[in-house]
């Protein structure tokens, strides 16, 4: 009973804690985008989310459309408190007002006038200041892109509700021309919201608007940031909550094991029953109140861990989503009710569904026979051929699922479970086969105890089978995600050695590791250019543009030889592409880019630049792992061709033969001293930064793995412990005939040992069907990488070895209960 | 008949008590018992349901122990002795016949009557031999490498029975050995047990209330009250 009530609290926890911190980032997420998006319905932003003011003062003045408000949006560093970001919103407080509530308060309670006029001042949440241990008239100091300004905090909101409080939180508003001067954003906006009329007139307001605006400006719904936001982590969360969901399944099994031990337990009881007049439906109700029981306990427990590990993992996945996506502060996390419900209706769920099957062994067994345990396992045994041609069925339609056309990532994890269940099902069969196969091998080892041990796992076929299953299930669950982040990080190891070719990388500090759009200053840039010892320096710039309508990430490389060195192309011709790339309207696309939008060679992206839109044709698509969201490259020429910004986000240098990169680095270091801070990484660090924020990126996968065999774990212990508790009278005998209890150690040890092994052998092809599926279908359909399968003979070593010692573990308390007990009592309770 | 010596007994049984605890309260099943069973004798002890006999059983062949008195097969006290050390002194000198049978599940006939001489480590080819012999004797040759959920009650209790015998103990203990089974099989299997033993000249001590076999016993005991008496055969059949 506590073993199935662990087992129901483990599944529930890890889908409660997963969802809870995907919940919670996505919350947190709205709130800030909610923060500075306001009641606006539409905004208008530029081709590189940079807009000309002159754009606002012409809608102003000359189109005279009132409810527009110009907005500068971003983030900042606080020095004096390493990794904490605040989120900056420059606003124009008079043209505030229909916008946000909260920024109201920043015209009625404050120096307005100094607000405006004063350079470099702002406003905090009174609670936000309070964390930073800051008071009205402070000076705040804080980092852009390495270059560190004051803020003179004039004043502290109060928030109003608790709602305003937490979009409050963590928000510094500025004055336009203070976020101007604070972004380097002379003369620009982030952009420009609007609150377009009622739907019925809107289409002719946004015609009207679309007439006005100048080249390279463009209008959109304010809801398409957060969609675009959501739609990048949407196959991240999906690709969780589906690991969390393999959890909730080795615990059914566990459920089911656990279900059926307490229905054969009370066999007897149960035939007492009918035979003194208790209808089947009766039992049928028993059983399953007794499951509702276990289900609610476990649940209640399982909700209270998952609230509790969720507060871990919400970190975990925040972290993952600012290394690779977004800047994301979690502030409050979120107990979302639906989140509860879920965990609620999986736990119950789960476990009143896997109750039914035993809770029918229970009933449908005739009076008679109900007292007979061997007529269940002759049972089980005759159905091996239906067990085995079900197996058979699951696998094909798995199969069928797989190779169907299109995309979808729900339909892929379903065949991946059809797949679980067809080895499942196909267990008892690859049992018997493999207890028999084990029999000579035991028996020359153990005699007759080890005999012994192979036989006990065919004749109560119905209890091992489903220990070693879910057993299997965990260890093949980390089989395939292990050789699945393996492939990947080879892949990405082979890919980084490829494409990092230069000696020393230069960027100003960024906030999202990913994606460096900073700007480095034009005098680092020459500095770098001229530095002693330094033969090729190359620059590169990332830019955020809108493509096809959706935004993308533009990645603009400089001319010279590494830009052939450091792509592989998967399409497209080597050998003519790259002179058509220095020249003309030709882009590169990465291969998520690709896979994401469906373009490949030949086809154009219409991108809006600041000369209007334009289409670009599609030359090659290259590898790259840097990002799942996929990105343009363009050349240097052609970007400044179209685009007014003439900044470089890196600058990658190739040191002289013979120099010393290491004395580059510091000759670097010392020129650049007082002027922007700059990360500088030597090819070796930035290579191992880079696979370090992979590591982090796959802790929740490997959090998520352990837990799933821990559950398996206790389903295994749950299933020995039914087993030897059945047994209690057999091995009673045993001992009558001589059976030392070093011999019952021995016994119950060759036996989970046996059982463990089985697990681990069965679990090596499901397991590298698993990740065959994860490479080849769901991270092809999630991000569309090629990945290079890599299987280490030593992940599936360890996998055996994890399963023995796991069963062996689970064996060592049941082993030591049986050893102590008197068999005289067994004997007794004929 | 009687056995050839009564000056060295076999077994020898000192004032055995065994109490359980029953919540706060103390059940005394055996109070005091004593008795001896000499080399080739056949004892049958009768009680009813409960009266402790099985518990006597469990104390002579050590899988239970005593709360007091002693049990001494020749010099040896088995209550003195570890588990361990009872546990080996029993499968090398105790066949021991249950009621349900007890065979296990997960070997075969053949495996089931080797298990004891099995769990030694030493299984000669001799002894493998006396364990076939003795299978054909209680007819079961035939089903040696059946699993026993594949037999019959009665072929169960033979093969519990070959079990008992086949590795050559000293004595063999037998708790209800026709009680599950219908009258024609209980008659087989008393049979089987008259020839092997009678002929045979083994020691064996059956707790029963089975009124038939009274017939093939040297001595009879009655179990009442926690206490052993000996009885004649005709009190026996009165009682």
């Amino acid at each position: 009973m506590f073993l199935s009530v662990l087992g129901v609290a483990l599944g529930v926890a890890v889908v409660v804690a997963i969802d809870l911190a995907n919940t919670s980032a996505t919350e947190a997420f709205r709130l800030s985008s909610e923060a500075v998006t306001g009641r606006a319905t539409h905004h208008i932003v530029g081709s590189r989310e940079l807009l000309d003011e002159r754009v606002y003062l012409d809608l102003r003045l000359e189109a005279g459309i009132k409810d527009a408000a110009p907005v500068i949006d971003g983030f900042v560093s606080i020095p004096s408190n390493p990794g904490r970001m605040l989120q900056v919103l420059g606003i124009d407080p008079l043209a505030e007002g229909p916008f946000r509530s909260f920024t109201g308060g920043v015209g009625s309670g404050l120096d307005l006038g100094r607000f405006i006029s004063s350079e470099q001042t702002g406003v905090l949440s009174a609670l936000t200041a309070q964390n930073l241990n800051i008071e009205a008239g402070d000076s705040l100091k804080v980092r852009f892109e390495g270059q560190e300004q004051s803020i003179t905090i004039i004043s502290l909101l109060e928030a109003e509700s608790e709602q305003s409080a937490r979009v409050l939180d963590n928000l510094l508003i500025v004055d336009i021309s203070t976020a101007q001067a604070l972004f380097g954003m002379a003369g620009q906006l982030s952009r420009i919201e609007l609150i377009l009329s009622e739907e019925s007139e809107q289409s002719a307001q946004i015609a009207a608007l679309n007439e006005f605006l100048p080249v390279g400006a463009v209008l959109e719904r304010s809801t398409t940031k957060s969609e675009t936001m959501a739609q990048m982590t949407r196959a991240f969360s999906l690709n969780l909550v589906a690991l969390s969901l393999l959890a909730l399944v080795v615990g059914m099994f566990l459920i089911y094991n656990t279900m059926t031990f307490s229905v054969v337990q009370r066999r007897p009881t149960i035939g007492r029953l009918r035979a003194l007049g208790v209808t089947q439906k009766e039992i049928f109700s028993l059983v399953m109140g007794e499951a509702l029981l276990i289900g609610v306990l476990g649940t209640g427990i399982g909700l209270l861990a998952g609230i509790a590990l969720g507060q871990g993992l919400v970190h975990l996945v925040t972290q993952s989503i600012n290394d690779l996506y977004y800047v994301l502060r979690v502030r409050t996390w979120d107990l979302s009710y639906w989140s509860l419900a879920k965990g609620v209706g999986l736990g119950v769920g789960a476990t009143l569904l896997a109750a039914i099957a035993p809770a029918r062994e229970a009933t449908s067994a005739p009076i008679s026979t109900v007292l007979q345990r061997s007529t269940e396992e002759s049972r089980v045994r005759e159905g091996l051929p239906r067990l085995a041609l079900a197996s058979l069925g699951l696998a094909v339609t798995a199969i069928l699922l797989l190779v169907l056309p299109g995309n979808s990532i729900a339909i892929s994890y379903l065949a991946l479970l059809l797949l679980i269940l067809a080895f499942a099902t196909a267990t008892p069969s690859m049992v018997v086969g493999m207890a028999r196969l084990a029999r000579p091998l035991m028996s020359a080892v153990g005699g007759v105890v080890g005999r012994m041990a192979a036989q006990g796992t065919i004749t109560a076929l119905s209890r091992t089978s489903i220990a070693i299953a879910s057993l299997m299930i965990a260890i093949s669950a980390t089989i395939g995600v292990g050789v699945m982040v393996n492939s990947f990080r080879s892949t990405v190891e082979v890919w980084l050695e490829y494409t990092l070719r230069a000696d020393i990388y230069v960027s100003p500090p960024g906030l999202v590791f990913r994606r460096n759009d900073a700007t480095l200053l034009p005098e680092i840039e020459a500095i770098l250019r001229s530095q002693d010892g330094v033969v090729g320096a190359y620059s590169v710039r990332t830019a955020s543009v809108k493509a096809n309508n959706e935004r993308a990430d533009l990645v603009v490389v400089g001319p010279g030889p590494q830009r052939k060195e450091g792509t592989r192309l998967k399409e497209g011709d080597p050998d003519r592409v790259w002179d058509r790339f220095g020249a003309e309207t030709t882009v590169l696309v990465s291969e998520p880019y690709s896979f994401r939008n469906d373009i490949h060679v030949g086809d154009t992206i219409t991108m809006g630049t600041d000369q209007g839109e334009q289409a670009f044709l599609v030359g090659a698509v290259y590898y790259d792992y840097g990002s799942d969201l996929g990105a343009i490259m363009m050349s240097r020429n052609t970007y400044e061709m179209y685009f007014m910004d003439r900044g470089v986000s890196g600058i990658s240098l190739y040191a002289a033969p013979g120099q010393d990169v290491d004395a580059l680095i510091e000759s670097i270091r010392g020129r650049l001293a007082g002027k922007q801070e700059v990360n500088m990484r030597s090819n070796r660090s930035l290579r191992e930064a880079s696979l370090d924020v992979f590591d982090r990126t796959f802790t929740v996968t490997i959090v998520l793995r352990l837990l799933a065999v821990f559950v398996a774990f206790i389903g295994v212990l749950s299933a020995l412990m039914a087993l030897q508790l059945e047994r209690a009278r057999e091995l009673s005998v045993m001992r009558a005939n001589g059976l030392t209890p070093r011999q019952v150690w021995k016994y119950v040890t060759m036996q989970t040992g046996l059982m463990g092994f089985m697990a681990g052998l069965m679990s090596i092809p499901l397991g590298l069907t698993l990740a065959y599926i994860l490479i080849h279908v769901i991270n092809k359909r999630s991000f569309g990488w090629t990945l290079q399968i890599d299987i280490t003979p030593a992940i599936l070593g360890q996998a055996v070895i994890l399963a023995v010692l796991a069963a062996l573990l689970a064996g060592i308390y049941p082993a030591w209960k049986m050893s102590r007990s008197n068999p005289a009592n067994a004997l007794r309770d004929e | 008949m009687l056995p050839d010596s009564k000056h060295e007994p076999l077994l020898k049984v000192v004032n055995l008590t065994k109490t359980y605890l029953e919540g706060e309260s103390e059940r005394h099943v055996l109070r005091g018992v004593q008795f001896e069973i000499y080399k080739g004798e056949l004892i049958v002890m009768l009680g009813r349901s409960g009266s402790g006999k099985s518990t006597l059983l469990n104390l002579i062949s050590g899988i239970d122990v005593a709360s007091s008195g002693e049990v001494f097969f020749g010099n040896r006290n088995l209550t003195a002795l570890s588990e361990n050390e009872r546990t080996l002194f029993r499968r090398e000198s105790i066949g021991i016949i249950f009621q349900s049978f007890n065979l296990i599940p997960t070997l075969t006939v053949a495996e089931n009557m080797l298990l004891p001489m099995e769990l030694t480590g030493r299984l000669s080819t001799a002894q493998q031999a006396r364990a076939l012999e003795v299978l054909e004797e209680v007819g079961l040759k035939d089903r040696s490498d059946s699993y026993p959920d594949r037999l019959s009650g009665g072929e169960q209790q033979r093969v519990a029975l070959a079990r008992a015998l086949a590795h050559e103990p000293l004595l063999i203990l037998a708790d209800e050995p026709t009680g599950n089974l219908d009258f024609k099989t209980a008659g087989q299997v008393m049979d089987i047990l008259q020839r092997l033993v009678h002929d045979e000249k083994r020691t064996m001590l059956i707790a029963t209330h089975d009124r038939d076999i009274l017939n093939l016993a040297d001595r009879i005991f009655s179990l009442q009250e926690g206490q052993l008496v000996e009885v004649t055969l005709d009190t026996a059949m009165g009682v």
